[in-house]
């Protein structure tokens, strides 16, 4: 081995030929050679198994009339399998890099100490895989739990994974191109109309259940603020407990409180005398909406009062003390001061809050359970209320049409993904580049 | 002038008071009234007298005791697990340099715009797979793994604003990284730590959809699954939710009224920091 670095390209080309090799021939790093090394043949013996699998997820299996249910291919098992595989190997190749990239590093403090960097390795080997052990749980974790699951709902969008025909273990199912994309945008006209029908109501629900909150919020916090009065906490305190009341909690009382036929708000005006039929609350579609966005404000306003009133808070007094200095009045700090301060420091959560009342699906499953129903109701599942996610819900869990939920899943990420990364795109780490 | 816009202005926060306290005031009143259906319940609040009938058929006939154990079992756990997981990861993306970091980065933040329940077939295969159906561990690493890829975010954008200095001194002094992280970063990262305990223990009260998939006996139901069989389009026991709903809402908010000042400044202080 020579020191001047002209051994780079040697090192490079044995620490590809077999992961750790590197380490263990030229570097005497035997342990972390030996466990890369592992890595390796371990993956090396179950290749075979890993090829199977593979096969098994373009196959998908194939249909097998002749055998009993248990022992027939499973196609969802196999989807499922086929993307697990992929992950692992994903892992493998991200720990070969890895290798490779370690052994290039080995070598330069080689060509610097000029010495076996394995000698002095003792406490820098425990530190320098610090970060491996650090980051194993997160990687693990969301990598089985949250990528594979997606991918594999991504990839049933391609297949006919749909009840009644294509229902494994009696059926198979399989690989269908962009079949469903063709149906649900324009092939089947009432899961075409469903779907724009659905998106539409999404969109408005999500931005009139943000705004709502969010200008709700701040206006009351403004008031407490700056009213002076001196009761002011005790207001204070009354509008924060929705925000302490589990959402399904408050949402189910509604839900109750605002039923048609023996609701206490029907029976509250009707003994009043102000109506004479009841008013259906949560039956008539356009109301529906309304009362939708109206509980979500009941129980939304609170974090978006409580976030202005943090914010206001931590305005310097220094700012303060300027603006009256200069002579401005009341009216004019809270227009060019307070206001301005606290909407910029507040828009990044209004956004992300958009995103999450996209995905608000306890606000509309738990008060209309996306009823009532309309004329399309009941090929589609899709009731009037309904948003996108409430809608794969019921794809999912009472039609059986995986193949059309996770369709729609991708619409809904093509929806959400550019306000997400608009976001964080503003946050202090990304613009500094420190990503 | 500015007494009539004061008396306007109390006007309407009071009304906006009592809008707001108009449904919890039906909670309390139909945990303490008798009849059972939300028809039956008088529309003046407490006009039929009150009863702890409620409260009795809660503990002798339905599960209640043990749903609030489960969901107490689930929090605790899914809190505890999030909060050491994503610190762990948090601090390594914070203060280490290692390949494929950015695209490790970038990754979680996509990931995080999902709701979990997306990919609810696969989850539950994958559960099956390893015998997590019907187990309360099974739902508490759902819990866990959907949890990180915010949280990690989160807590990473927090470490980086503690100055670097102060664990390379630590360091200097021969501590190890772990001890380090241990020692110096946790304690420091205390406020976003504790905002973390707590929001992952709320979602587990709350959440129905996962434990409706994962859990199926029925001594393994959670609170919100209990409570929503009460009042289910079927059976309207609409007293006796209010009654179990009452139980889990008192220690919420006792817990948030108490919290209210630091509530105020730490969500201040994350908009701050962002």
């Amino acid at each position: 081995m020579k020191t001047d670095g002209s051994s780079r390209g040697k090192v490079r080309a044995v620490s590809i030929l077999f992961m750790g090799l590197a380490h263990l021939l030229y570097f005497r790093q035997y342990l972390k050679g030996l466990l890369f090394a592992a890595a390796e043949i371990v993956m090396l013996v179950l290749s075979p198994f890993f090829v199977r699998k593979l096969r098994d997820l373009i196959t998908l299996g194939s249909p097998q009339p002749e055998l009993p249910v248990k022992l027939r291919d499973n196609s969802v098992f196999m989807l499922i399998d086929g993307v697990m595989v992929c992950a692992v190997l994903a892992v493998f190749f991200a720990l070969y890099v890895l290798s490779v990239k370690s052994a290039l590093a080995s070598y330069e403090t080689f060509c610097v100490l000029k010495k076996h960097p394995g000698k002095q390795a003792g406490r820098r080997i425990s530190g320098n895989s610090f970060p491996v052990f650090g980051l194993a749980p997160t990687v693990l974790l969301v990598l089985f739990f949250v990528v594979v699951p997606l991918v594999f709902s991504a990839c049933a969008a391609f297949t006919n994974y749909a009840s009644p025909n294509h229902i494994p273990p009696n059926n198979t199912v399989d690989w269908v191109g962009f079949e469903n994309f063709s149906d649900l945008f324009g092939g089947e006209a009432a899961w075409t109309s469903a779907l724009g029908r659905v998106a539409l109501w999404t969109l408005i629900w999500g931005l009139s259940a943000t705004l709502t909150c969010y200008f709700g919020g701040l206006f009351l916090a403004v008031l407490l603020q700056e009213s002076r009065l001196r009761i002011a906490p005790v207001f204070r305190g009354i509008f924060i407990l929705p925000y302490a009341v589990p959402s399904v909690v408050s949402v189910l009382v509604w839900k109750n409180l605002l039923n048609g036929s023996f609701g206490i708000v029907n029976r509250t005006l009707m003994e009043l005398g102000w109506i004479s039929a009841p008013i259906p609350w949560l039956s008539d579609t356009l109301l529906a909406k309304f009362m939708c966005i109206f509980v979500n404000l009941w129980a939304g306003f609170p974090y978006f009062m409580l976030l202005t009133l943090g914010t206001m808070t931590a305005i310097s007094p220094d700012v303060y003390e300027a603006a009256r200095i200069d002579g401005a009045n009341r009216a004019q700090v809270f227009r060019k001061i307070t206001l301005p301060l606290v909407m910029y420091q507040t828009t990044p959560l209004m956004i992300m809050s958009f995103t999450h009342n996209i995905n608000n699906f306890g606000a509309i499953f738990f008060l209309t359970g996306g009823m009532p129903k309309v004329s399309d109701s009941t090929i589609t599942a899709a009731g009037g209320t309904d948003i996108l996610v409430t809608w794969i819900y019921q794809l999912t869990v009472n039609l059986l049409k995986y193949n059309y939920a996770a369709v729609v899943a991708v619409l809904l990420f093509l929806v959400i993904a550019p306000f997400a990364i608009l976001n964080f795109r503003r946050t202090k780490s990304y613009r500094e580049g420190e990503l | 002038m500015q007494r009539v816009n004061t008396g306007i202005i109390f006007l309407f926060l009071t009304l906006v008071s009592l809008v707001t306290l108009y449904p919890l005031v039906y909670v309390v009143a139909g945990a303490f009234s008798p009849g059972s259906s939300i028809a039956s319940l008088s529309v003046v609040p407490f006009g039929d007298g009150v009863t702890l009938a409620h409260f009795r058929y809660l503990f002798e006939s339905t599960n209640y005791l043990l749903w609030y154990r489960n969901t107490l079992i689930i929090a605790v756990f899914s809190s505890a697990g999030t909060v050491v997981i994503a610190s762990l990861g948090a601090y390594v993306f914070s203060r280490f340099r290692f390949p494929l970091k950015k695209s490790m980065m970038m990754a979680l933040l996509i990931l995080q715009i999902f709701p979990s329940f997306i990919g609810m077939i696969a989850i539950y295969v994958i559960l099956l797979r390893i015998g997590g159906i019907d187990t309360l561990w099974g739902l508490v690493l759902v819990y866990v793994a959907g949890n990180i890829p915010y949280n990690v975010w989160l807590v990473k954008s927090y470490l980086d604003t503690i100055p670097r200095s102060l664990d390379e001194a630590a360091r200097i002094d021969g501590a190890s990284h772990f001890r380090v992280f241990y020692r110096i970063v946790l304690p420091v990262a205390k406020p976003i730590l504790t905002f973390l305990m707590i929001s992952s223990f709320t979602t587990p009260w709350l959440d129905f959809i996962f434990p409706k998939m994962v859990l199926r006996s029925s001594e393994k139901q959670t609170l919100a699954l209990g409570l929503f069989s009460l009042v289910t389009d079927k059976k309207n026991l609409f007293t006796t939710f209010a009654a179990g709903a009452l139980l889990v809402a008192i220690p919420f908010i006792i817990f948030f009224v108490l919290t209210q000042k630091t509530l105020v400044t730490s969500l201040g202080g994350a908009a701050v920091k962002e």
